[in-house]
C-alpha cells in the first residue's frame, strides 16, 4: 500500500503516544477557567496526533520487517529482567491505530466546553488516548501490561465523576472485573516468560522472542485430577483479561452500567475502541503465542462468541433506553468479531480485523446519534420519540445510512466483516455461523424499529426537534464516509492487512 | 584490668551515618534548652541539616565492605541502601512535621530527638552484624518510638497505644534476646560472620542443632513482630491507629525496612547453608500475613486500620523475595521495601494532612466525595492506593513483578499462588477507599484550609516518585541489586 517511505530515523509510534501526553501536560498547566483554550488544545493534539497517525498508515509497507512489523522501536527499560521498551506496528495494529486516533479526535470535538470540569476531562481523555495508543503498539508483554492497566485509571474516573446514573456503582464494577481478569494475564506473562527461559535461557518479554518459541508441555493436576496442557492454562490466563474487555458472554455483566452510565464523548471511545482492544489482545497474544491452544479452545469460545450474538441482540431489542439498546447492540457485534476471531481461520480473522473497524465506525455514529437526540428532545426513552424526521429530515437521511450500515447493507461498510466473518465461521463449524446469521436479522430488527420508530410515524414527538447542525454533521461526516469508502470498496482492508493474518501462528497449524 | 582496644577494628568512618544521626540527636536535645518555644521551627531545621549531613555521610559506604568494632558493624552497599531510605524517611517526615505538631497542641522538642533516635537506631539495625548490635539497634528504635506512640499524652488512645506498644514490644524482646541466647549456646559466637562459618563448618549437623533451630525461631519471632508480619502482628493495628498519624506515618515504613534488613543479614547471609530449615515456617509466616492483612482490611471501615492490616500484607510480600535465598529474590525484596516506604509514606501523609480536619478524619466516611472537597488529596491518595495495589504505571507494580519473577523463576509456586489470589483480593479495599472520596459528598464542602508548602510538596514529591519509578523503576532495581550482591 505504502504510498511513500518514512524516515527511518523518527521515532513515529512513541510520537503517537507522546503527542497526547503533551496535549494532556499543556492542559494541566492551563487555568481551569480558560475553558475555551482547553478544548482547543485537545482537539489541536488529537489532530496532530490523527495526522501523524495518517502518515504512519500511509508510510506503512505490506510485507516487510521483520514479523512483519514495522516503526520499530527497541530500548532497554529494566534490563535486569529482560523487559524492553518495544514498540512496533503490523497489519493488526495498524487500522486500529487509525480508528483510535479519530474516536479520540471525535470524543473531544463533542465534549461540551461547558461541561463540569472540562479541565480534567479533556486531562484524562488525552492521557486514554495515549494509553490505547500504547497497547497497540507494544510489543513487550510487560509494557502492553502497563499500557492496559493505565487505560484503566483514566476510564475509570470518566465514568466514575462524569457519568450519570449509577455511575460510581458503574465505574466500580467495571473496575474490578477488569483488574480480575488483568492480573490473570500477569500472571499468564509471567509464566510464560519462565517458559521460554527455562527453553531457551533468553530471559525475555518481547513478543517478537516469544512468538518463535511457543509454550508446550502438560500439567499434571495433584492428586491424580488428570492433566491439563500448559499452553492451553496460559491461553485461558491471557483469554480471561480479555474476554472481560471485550466482553464476551457470560463475562458482559459490567457493560449495561458502564456504557449508559458513561458521558457521550467517553462511550465513543469506550464502545468504539476499548472493547476492540479485547479483540485485537486475542489476535495479537493469544493466536499468536498458544497456536495449538487457540485450535483446541476456539470453539468453545466460538460458542460463546455465538451467545453473545444472540443474547446482545434480544436484550436490545426488547430495551426502551436507545443509549441501552445501542449498548447492547454493541456487544452483539462484539460477538460477531470473536466468531470470526475464534473460527482460526483466513476469512475470519481478516473478517474480524475489517469488522473491528466497522464496529468502531458504526457505534460510535450511533452513539453519537442518540446523544444528538437526546440533546434536542431531552428524553432517550423510545416511547416518547415519534415522527422526529418530519421536522428533521437531514438528520433522518444521516441517521438512516447509519442504521443500514449497521444491519449490514451490502454496499455500506458493516456488510464486508460481516460477510466475511460468517464464511470463515461457516468453513469452521456450521451451527454458529446459523446462530450469528439469526443475530443479522436480528440486527435489522432491532435497529429498523428504532429508526422507523422514532423518525417515521406522525405526529412529530416531541415538537420542535432540532435538525442537524453542522458541526453536528462535520463530527459525523468522517464517519459516514469511511461506511461508504469502506462499503464500496470491500476488498481494501483485508488486502492491506493480508500478509500478516497469513503470517498468524494459528494460520499455520 | 585494661582492655586493648586496637585489636578490634575501632573505624568511625564506617559508622559516621550513624554518628552523625546521634550527635544531631544531642545537639537538638540542648538546642531545646535555649530556643523559645515560638521558634521551635529551627529544632525541624537543625534535624533535617544533621540528617543531610548523614545522608552525604552514607554515600561513601557504597560499595565498601568495611567490616568494624569487632566484627559488629559493617559499612556496605547493603547499609548504605538502608541509610539513604531511612535517612529519606526521616527528612519527609521532619519536614511534615511543625505544622501538625502546632495544630496537635504538640509542639515539644523531644519529638524530633525521639525520631533522630529511633532513625540512628534503625541505621544501625541494617549495619548491624552482630546479634549483640541487632539488639542494640532493635532496642533504641523500640524504646524511641514506644515514647512518639504515646506523645499525645493527653489522648487517651495514644496511651493506650504506646502501652500496648510497650507491653507487646517487650515481650518480643524476651522472645529476640532468648533466641540470641540459645544462637551464642549453640555456635559459640554472637557475630553473624562466626554463627555462619560454624553452621557451615557443621554442615548437616547444624540441620539438626536444636537448639540453634529454637534460637534462630525466637531470633525469628523478635523480627517478624517488628516487620508485624502474622501472626505476630497484633499490636500493629491497635498502635497505628491510637499513635498520632504522624508518627504511624513515620513507624510504619521506617520500622518496617529496617526489621527487614535485619532479616535480610540474618537468613540470607548468615543460615543460607540451612535454608531448608527456616523455608518453611518463613513461608508460613508470609503465607499468614497475605491471608490476615489482605482479608481484615476488607473489614476495615478507618483508614488507619486498614492501612496497619495493608502493611502487614506487605510485610508477607516483601518476606515472599527472601524465600528463594536468591540474589534475585533478595534484590526484589530491596526494591519493594522501597517502593513500599514511598507509597505507604504517601498514603499515610494524606491521612495525617487531613487530620487537622477533626478526631474522625481517619473514618473512611469522612472521605466521602473527597475528590470534590479536596482534590489535591483526593488526587495523590488514588496514586498511592493503585500503587500499593500494583495497578501499574506505578512503583508498586514493579515491586511485585520482581518479587513474583523471583518466585517463578525459584518454582516456589504455593506462596506464590496464595500471594497472586491475596493481590485480586486487595484491589476491593485499596479501590474502595477511591470509590468512596469519588461519592458525592452528603453535605456542601465545608472545609478550605490548605495543606501547606511543605506538606504538599512532599505528598507531590511522593505521589511524582510513585509514578517516576512506577516507569523507570531499572535505575532503584539496579542500586538494590548491587546492595544484595553484598551477600552473594
Amino acid at each position: 500500500m505504502s504510498w511513500y517511505a518514512l524516515p527511518a530515523n523518527v521515532p513515529w509510534l512513541t510520537l503517537a503516544v507522546v503527542i497526547p501526553l503533551s496535549g494532556a501536560l499543556l492542559v494541566a498547566l492551563t487555568p481551569a477557567v480558560a475553558r475555551r483554550v482547553i478544548k482547543q488544545l485537545g482537539v489541536l493534539a488529537s489532530v496532530i496526533t490523527l495526522a501523524l497517525v495518517l502518515v504512519i498508515i500511509g508510510g506503512f509497507q505490506q510485507g516487510v520487517g521483520n514479523l512483519h512489523l514495522q516503526f520499530e522501536e527497541l530500548r532497554q527499560w529494566v534490563p535486569a529482567v529482560g523487559i524492553s521498551y518495544h514498540l512496533g506496528v503490523d497489519g493488526l495494529s495498524l487500522f486500529l491505530l487509525g480508528l483510535n486516533a479519530l474516536l479520540f479526535l471525535i470524543a473531544v470535538l463533542v465534549t461540551s466546553s461547558a461541561a463540569p470540569r472540562l479541565k480534567q476531562f479533556i486531562l484524562l481523555l488525552l492521557i486514554l488516548e495515549a494509553a490505547t495508543a500504547g497497547i497497540l503498539l507494544s510489543l513487550d508483554l510487560i509494557l502492553f501490561y502497563v499500557f492496559w492497566e493505565a487505560m484503566l485509571v483514566p476510564l475509570y474516573f470518566l465514568i466514575g465523576v462524569w457519568g450519570e446514573g449509577q455511575r460510581v456503582y458503574a465505574a466500580f464494577k467495571f473496575l474490578i472485573y477488569t483488574v480480575f481478569g488483568s492480573f490473570a494475564m500477569l500472571v499468564a506473562i509471567l509464566a510464560v516468560a519462565a517458559i521460554t527461559f527455562a527453553q531457551t535461557g533468553q530471559l525475555s518479554f518481547d513478543w517478537t522472542v516469544l512468538v518463535q518459541h511457543p509454550a508446550s508441555g502438560v500439567w499434571h493436576l495433584p492428586l491424580n485430577l488428570g492433566e491439563i496442557g500448559i499452553p492451553q492454562l496460559l491461553f485461558l490466563g491471557f483469554a480471561l483479561a480479555f474476554a472481560i474487555k471485550m466482553p464476551l458472554f457470560p463475562l458482559h455483566t459490567w457493560l449495561p452500567a458502564a456504557y449508559t452510565a458513561s458521558p457521550i464523548p467517553v462511550v465513543i471511545v469506550f464502545a468504539g475502541l476499548v472493547s476492540k482492544l479485547g479483540a485485537y489482545g486475542f489476535l495479537r497474544f493469544n493466536l499468536s503465542l498458544f497456536p495449538d491452544a487457540a485450535h483446541s479452545l476456539g470453539p468453545a469460545l466460538a460458542v460463546l462468541a455465538t451467545t453473545g450474538i444472540l443474547y446482545g441482540a434480544f436484550m436490545a431489542l426488547v430495551q426502551t433506553d436507545l443509549k441501552r439498546l445501542v449498548a447492547y447492540a454493541s456487544m452483539s457485534h462484539l460477538g460477531f468479531i470473536g466468531l470470526g476471531i475464534f473460527a482460526g481461520n483466513l476469512l475470519g480473522i481478516e473478517g474480524a480485523l475489517v469488522q473491528m473497524v466497522n464496529h468502531g465506525v458504526i457505534i460510535a455514529a450511533l452513539f453519537l446519534i442518540v446523544g444528538m437526540i437526546e440533546r434536542r428532545s431531552g428524553t432517550r426513552d423510545r416511547a416518547q420519540l415519534r415522527g422526529l424526521g418530519a421536522s428533521a429530515p437531514a438528520f433522518a437521511a444521516l441517521f438512516l445510512v447509519i442504521s443500514l450500515a449497521a444491519l449490514g447493507l451490502p454496499g455500506l461498510n458493516g456488510f464486508t466483516g460481516e460477510f466475511l466473518i460468517m464464511l470463515g465461521a461457516w468453513t469452521a463449524f456450521v451451527p454458529m455461523a446459523v446462530g450469528a446469521g439469526i443475530g443479522v436479522i436480528l440486527a435489522a430488527w432491532y435497529v429498523l424499529r428504532f429508526y422507523q420508530g422514532s423518525f417515521q410515524e406522525a405526529p412529530p414527538q416531541p415538537a420542535g426537534f432540532g435538525e442537524m447542525r453542522v458541526a453536528d454533521a462535520g463530527v459525523l461526516a468522517p464517519l459516514l464516509a469511511l461506511m461508504i469508502v469502506i462499503g464500496v470498496s470491500p476488498a481494501f482492508f483485508p488486502a492491506a492487512v493480508e500478509a500478516t493474518v497469513k503470517a498468524l501462528p494459528v494460520l499455520l497449524r | 584490668m585494661t582492655i586493648n582496644l586496637n585489636g578490634i577494628g575501632i573505624d568511625y568512618g564506617a559508622i559516621l551515618p550513624e554518628l552523625i544521626v546521634t550527635g544531631t540527636a544531642i545537639v537538638v536535645l540542648f538546642l531545646d534548652l535555649i530556643i523559645p518555644a515560638r521558634r521551635r521551627g529551627w529544632l525541624a531545621a537543625v534535624s533535617i541539616a544533621g540528617l543531610l549531613a548523614a545522608l552525604v555521610a552514607s554515600i561513601p559506604l557504597w560499595g565498601q565492605s568495611r567490616a568494624a568494632f569487632g566484627d559488629t558493624v559493617v559499612a556496605d552497599s547493603l547499609a548504605a541502601f538502608f541509610n539513604v531510605l531511612l535517612i529519606v524517611i526521616s527528612i519527609l517526615t521532619v519536614l511534615i512535621s511543625p505544622r501538625f505538631l502546632r495544630a496537635l497542641d504538640l509542639d515539644y522538642g523531644e519529638y524530633y530527638i525521639l525520631v533522630l533516635g529511633a532513625t540512628a537506631g534503625m541505621m544501625l539495625l541494617a549495619a548491624a552484624t552482630s546479634l549483640m548490635t541487632i539488639f542494640l539497634g532493635i532496642e533504641l528504635l523500640s524504646i524511641s518510638l514506644y515514647v512518639l506512640s504515646g506523645f499525645a499524652r493527653t489522648a487517651l488512645r495514644s496511651q493506650e497505644s504506646a502501652m500496648k506498644y510497650l507491653l507487646l514490644g517487650g515481650f518480643a524482646t524476651g522472645f529476640l534476646l532468648y533466641g540470641m541466647a540459645l544462637i551464642y549456646g549453640a555456635t559459640g559466637s554472637t557475630t553473624l560472620r562466626g554463627i555462619a562459618a560454624f553452621t557451615t563448618a557443621s554442615g548437616l549437623g547444624a540441620s539438626s542443632n536444636v537448639l540453634l533451630l529454637l534460637g534462630i525461631g525466637f531470633l525469628s519471632v523478635g523480627l517478624a513482630f517488628k516487620a508485624s508480619a502474622a501472626p505476630f502482628h497484633m499490636w500493629t493495628p491497635d498502635v497505628y491507629e491510637g499513635a498520632p498519624t504522624l508518627v504511624t506515618t513515620f513507624m510504619s515504613v521506617a520500622t518496617k525496612s529496617a526489621a527487614f534488613a535485619a532479616i535480610g543479614r540474618v537468613f540470607i547471609a548468615t543460615f543460607p547453608s540451612i535454608a531448608s530449615r527456616w523455608y518453611f515456617p518463613l513461608a508460613l509466616i508470609a503465607i499468614f500475613s497475605l491471608f490476615i492483612g489482605n482479608l481484615v482490611a476488607i473489614t476495615q471501615d478507618n483508614l488507619k486500620r486498614m492501612l496497619a492490616y495493608s502493611g502487614i500484607a506487605h510485610a508477607g510480600y516483601i518476606l515472599l523475595g527472601i524465600l528463594p535465598g536468591t540474589a534475585e529474590g533478595f534484590s526484589a525484596t530491596l526494591f519493594y521495601i522501597a517502593a513500599y516506604a514511598v507509597m505507604n509514606f504517601g498514603a499515610f501523609a494524606v491521612v495525617t494532612a487531613l487530620g487537622a480536619g477533626g478526631d474522625r478524619t481517619a473514618d473512611l466516611s469522612y472521605w466521602r466525595g473527597l475528590f470534590y472537597r479536596r482534590p489535591f488529596l483526593a488526587t495523590v491518595m488514588t496514586i498511592f492506593m493503585l500503587s500499593l495495589a500494583g495497578i501499574p504505571p506505578t512503583v508498586g507494580f514493579f515491586a511485585k513483578l520482581f518479587v513474583f519473577r523471583a518466585l517463578v523463576d525459584a518454582q516456589i509456586w504455593a506462596p506464590l499462588i496464595v500471594a497472586v489470589i491475596m493481590t485480586i483480593v486487595s484491589f476491593y479495599y485499596y479501590l474502595r477507599v477511591i470509590v468512596v472520596m469519588l461519592a458525592a459528598p452528603d453535605e456542601a464542602a465545608v472545609e478550605k484550609e490548605r495543606v501547606g508548602i511543605s506538606t504538599g510538596t512532599v505528598i507531590g514529591a511522593a505521589a511524582a516518585a510513585t509514578i517516576i519509578l512506577g516507569i523507570f523503576p531499572a535505575v532503584v532495581l539496579n542500586w538494590a541489586t548491587h546492595a544484595a550482591s553484598v551477600h552473594f
